[in-house]
């Protein structure tokens, strides 16, 4: 834009690209470990490539190891991260619409009461929402963990917040005039013109719960419900015991990054754009 | 209408406040083993068992039972290393009403699982009929209040591992006692800065437990008036002070703990000589890339009172309380611990520690090892040591939390200079001021 | 409700004015709307929380040696909560989420912000693909992040260590003194490209005529930061912050993976941990809900407090 100096140009580019090795460095880690052998992994330079390819090998291994529970595993956490961040916007999208558009007695005790969720720490409720699953039977089942992730407090703020300034009135009074009930009119008129919004409650949403430890960890006992992250710290803590873990973990850590990784710089815009108009109406 | 909603909402508050408050039922409050005796499999009826168990391919030594027994079928689940998560996962279990027949507890845990309520009392099925089979030290640790709640599965008796070419550097030879090992460790230090004796865990103070009741020390006793706590009898202060010393003068390796990768690395390249180690620890200093023929096993150093070895680490295979084939879970436990085919496929397969049978230690366990040098060392050192263990030496209710407490303590060693002296003073009044919140009878030991 | 005290609150919440006719017509449809979120809230949110403090008031009974001879359960007053009030372990845990704060957050944050502020100067090369890599960390889990890292934290693995070794100098990643930091740059190394990305759509919704009049003036690239852009963007940093400092004060993930491999990670090193520890380890519920209380009232706290301090800060 301007002729201002290519030396600062060259500055900048360069502190960005030490910057970016920093980001990047852990990932090019795995790249390069996930090619080695059990023992290469510990006796040649960390950076480079082992005496062995063993990429394939270790690939195989962590889809086949134990019944192919690594391919469950990543099954579960799109079912519990894809599944629940759906139900979770929709759910958030109805209720946010409704403290939005219409008065109603309540309303106010239930967003100040939803508004105080935001704020309570999931790891503060995930110890009694145990002990009340259990009573419940619905520790270590699906359900255990799918339940809390279809509740976005957050998300219905943000919903409240984006009907409120973008649901015309009068689009809703057309609707009334055609005859159309309520629930028609929201799933019909509202929640196309809400996508913006929902696609930010919704990737907020996914990641919290791709990302979620401690529930799934209190939640269930048997590995077949692992989401990803919980199978693979369990393959990581046997490595003390049993060192043929290290390329399983290893390798099972680059076949969850890569895609992850990908998927973030796909994802990048939408992000942006969701958050801008959350950050900026809010 | 508008209220009828609110009253609603209200009573459905209500109700869940309720539920929550009915979860508030304290564990241990159903008093399994105050229950009717569950009565033996109708026979022809056809029941399966699962056993929670992070022994590797455990369903393979099932699955030889499972051949004999039709009508009783095992089914092995992996779950995590107990206190890695495996044991949360028992304790969740057991409070959600379900969980497995049987579960892998480490023996000192037993006691933790009592407190819960969560083990069947297994002399109510005709336990105490075995105790004969087992070494008495692994009997004992299973052993509460004239009940049995588990079967002890494997135990740790330790031995020495070490490097003659390392010792050989001083003229060293396996130390018969502490003082020989610590004027072992200081000499080979002296020679070589690089090298040490040994690593000594700052981190995980159970090492320093399985020392102090080698030399005699007895932290918990049962008596009728609830547990004498005493972690600062005489053999435990001398067993402090002597690693006190050992410490401050750098005789041992404090920055990683035995097993670490450091310590693998270390050890194959000669800085880490030897290894005061458990039975088990053979499989892991195994994995040392460059140490076949390189190591040998002598037994542990002697303290001048106490026993001749001691035991670190162990488990059990224990029933859990909501377990409906208590005897049927029982019979398989004793049939994988004692008998010749059980014992073996458990070392071939999982690879346990020792086996706790009295009299059978595994044909595999009787052959010359190639990496210890041709020795024959489980018939040489561990079987006389599995005869020397502290036979009186109880587990209690809180032994994870002592254990951690005391880990954190002993981690100020290095942080703020701290002694291990100490840190046993401290820990001693953090136990007994826990175990007197969560309402348990307590004396202190003059 | 009186009718003075429904308008009022109207007005003062109501985003846009609302035809009073409509309450009376459809009067079910909110309910029916809300009525499927509000189930799970109540389910998943307020009950647990309801549960969290009735057990932090309970304390247990037992007697006999294992509680064998009995156990009952009784209202403790505030005995939990001054019991983890005075349990050293969670003070410290406290005071070391709190050094981890006022040192990360602010670390993280101004570098998001520089990184943004870089990258949106018309100075930076390939922005797309710098941001792409600064924000791809933020795609992966917490829990497989902290392992990646621990590879390259443990000595006899890590290539970090090694190449210390090479230029003489003896790195310890999991020390006592250093781990708090290892976790730092975890979870810097995860969320800066996340707040980066929340600056720079700040960044972007500023209209470019500013920058224009700006240039015009002959303001430096530093001059149009310091006095057009951060002002600008001070409400996305705000938002930020407030997010990180509570998750701050719940960093479980972290500490909870390292310990393995980390000697310096004691039981209760977090708030969060010891709450954890004190439930799944030593199945004490009472101590365990008293923590988590407090965690939470602390998170209220301090981020309602910084939220005020800010707006205080912005007014005058």
């Amino acid at each position: 834009m301007t002729t201002r100096s290519t030396g600062w140009t060259v500055a900048v580019t360069g502190l960005l690209t030490v910057v970016a090795l920093y980001f990047l460095v852990p990932v090019y880690w795995v790249v390069i470990a996930a090619t080695k052998s059990s023992g290469d992994l510990f006796t040649t330079p960390g950076f480079w490539f082992g005496r062995t390819m063993e990429l394939w090998n270790n690939v195989v291994q962590v889809f086949t190891a134990s019944d192919h529970i690594y391919l469950r595993w990543l099954l579960n956490s799109v079912i519990y991260a894809g599944g629940g961040a759906l139900v979770a916007t929709y759910l958030a999208a109805a209720g946010g619409y409704a403290l939005a558009k219409y008065d109603f007695r309540g309303r106010n005790l239930v967003f100040g009461i939803v508004l105080g969720g935001v704020l309570v720490p999931s790891t503060a409720t995930a110890l009694p929402l145990f002990l009340l699953f259990s009573k419940l039977g619905l520790t270590n089942t699906y359900w255990g963990v799918l339940l809390p992730a279809m509740v976005s407090p957050f998300g219905l703020y943000l919903c409240r917040i984006y009907a409120a300034a973008t649901v015309e009135d009068s689009l809703l009074e057309s609707g009334r005039l055609d005859g159309a009930g309520e629930l028609r009119i929201f799933h019909s008129l509202v929640l196309r013109g809400m996508a913006p919004a929902l696609v930010t409650v919704f990737l907020f949403q996914l990641v919290g719960i791709w990302n979620n430890f401690l529930l799934p960890l209190i939640m269930l006992a048997d590995d077949k419900l692992y989401p990803i992250t919980l199978g693979l710290n369990a393959w990581r803590s046997e490595v003390d015991r049993s060192p043929e873990f290290y390329p399983l973990t290893v390798g099972g850590l680059l076949v969850s990054v890569v895609p992850l990784a990908i998927a973030m710089i796909f994802l990048q815009r939408y992000w942006r754009g969701g958050l801008t108009d959350g950050a900026v109406k809010g | 209408m508008t209220i009828g909603r609110r009253r609603l909402l209200g009573l459905g508050l209500g109700a869940l406040g309720a539920a929550a408050l009915a979860g508030c039922a304290p564990p241990g409050a159903n008093q399994v083993n105050t229950a009717p005796v569950i009565p033996a499999a109708a026979p022809g009826e056809k029941i399966t068992l699962t056993y929670w168990a992070w022994l590797k391919d455990l369903q393979k030594v099932c699955d030889i039972w499972n051949a004999r027994n039709p009508n009783v079928q095992v089914e092995a689940v992996f779950s995590l290393g107990g206190a890695n998560g495996g044991y949360q996962k028992m304790y969740s279990a057991l409070a959600a009403g379900g969980g497995p027949d049987l579960a892998q507890v480490e023996l000192r845990t037993v006691p933790e699982f009592m407190l819960v309520d969560g083990l069947v009392d297994l002399s109510r099925y005709g336990a105490k009929q075995y105790a004969s089979r087992y070494d008495e030290a692994a009997w004992g640790q299973v052993s509460f209040n004239g009940g049995v709640f588990a079967i002890p599965q494997d135990t740790g008796p330790m031995g020495w591992y070490y490097q003659p070419a390392v010792l050989e550097k001083v003229g060293g030879k396996p130390p018969t006692t502490w003082d020989e090992w610590a004027q072992l460790a200081q000499e080979l230090h002296a020679k070589d800065p690089d090298v040490y004796l040994e690593s000594f865990s700052v981190a995980d103070s159970s090492p320093f437990i399985s020392y102090a009741a080698q030399a005699g020390a007895k932290w918990f006793t049962p008596t009728d008036n609830g547990w004498l706590v005493n972690l600062t009898d005489d053999a435990s202060l001398m067993v402090a002070r002597f690693f006190d010393k050992a410490v401050d003068n750098k005789w041992v390796q404090t920055a990683y703990d035995a097993y670490s990768p450091g310590w693998t690395a270390a050890a194959g390249n000669g800085q880490i000589a030897a290894l005061t180690g458990a039975s088990w620890g053979d499989a892991l200093v195994e994995t040392i890339g460059t140490g076949s023929g390189k190591w040998k096993v002598a037994p542990m150093p002697k303290w001048s009172s106490g026993f001749g070895s001691t035991a670190l680490g162990g488990s059990s295979a224990a029933v859990l309380a909501n377990s409906k084939h208590p005897k049927e879970a029982m019979d398989f436990a004793v049939w994988m611990t004692t008998s010749r085919e059980g014992v073996d496929a458990m070392i071939k397969y999982c690879g346990i520690g020792w086996s706790p049978a009295r009299d059978y230690i595994g044909a595999q366990r009787q052959q010359p090892s190639d990496f210890f040098s041709g020795q024959n060392y489980n018939t040489e050192v561990f079987v006389p040591a599995a005869k020397q263990q502290p036979t009186d030496w109880k587990w209690w209710p809180i032994t994870q939390r002592t254990i951690n407490a005391l880990s954190d303590q002993f981690r100020r060693k290095l942080t703020a200079g701290q002694s291990f002296v100490d840190s046993l003073h401290i820990t001693q009044k953090t136990t007994v001021d826990t175990l007197r919140q969560i309402g348990l009878t307590v004396q202190e030991a003059k | 409700m009186t009718a003075t005290e429904t308008v009022a609150a109207e007005r003062a919440s109501a985003p846009a004015p609302v035809r009073p006719r409509r309450r009376r017509k459809f009067l079910g449809a909110p309910w029916i709307l809300l009525a499927p979120f509000l189930a799970l809230f109540v389910l998943t949110v307020l009950a647990p929380v309801i549960l969290a403090v009735a057990q932090s008031f309970t304390r247990i009974n037992r007697a006999g040696m294992f509680g064998e001879k009995g156990v009952t359960s009784s209202f403790a007053g505030f005995d939990n909560f001054t019991q983890a009030l005075t349990n050293s372990n969670f003070i410290q845990a406290i005071g070391r989420v709190l050094l981890f704060g006022v040192v990360q957050v602010p670390v993280m944050t101004v570098f998001a912000t520089v990184l943004a502020l870089l990258l949106e100067s018309a100075s930076a090369r390939w922005p797309a693909f710098f941001r792409a890599a600064y924000f791809l960390p933020y795609g992966i889990p917490g829990v497989i992040a902290t392992i990646l890292w621990s590879f390259l934290y443990v000595p006899g693995l890590s290539p970090l260590v090694d190449a210390g070794k090479l230029v003489g100098l003896d790195i310890d990643f999991l020390g006592p003194n250093t781990v708090l930091w290892s976790i730092a740059n975890i979870v810097t190394w995860t969320y800066t490209g996340y707040n980066m990305l929340i600056v720079i759509a700040q960044l972007k919704s500023i209209p470019s005529d500013i920058y224009e009049a700006a240039r015009m003036d002959g303001a430096s690239p530093l001059r149009i930061a310091t006095s057009i852009q951060l002002p600008l963007i001070r409400p996305a940093l705000v938002l930020s912050l407030v997010f990180s400092i509570i998750g701050t004060l719940q960093l479980f993930v972290e500490p909870q993976v390292l310990h393995t491999v980390s000697p310096a990670i004691v039981s209760e090193y977090t708030p969060n941990l010891s709450a954890y520890t004190n439930a799944f380890a030593y199945n004490d519920y009472g101590i365990a809900s008293a923590e988590a209380v407090i965690i939470a009232v602390a998170a209220f706290v301090l981020s309602f407090g910084f939220l005020a301090w800010t707006n205080r800060k912005g007014r005058s």
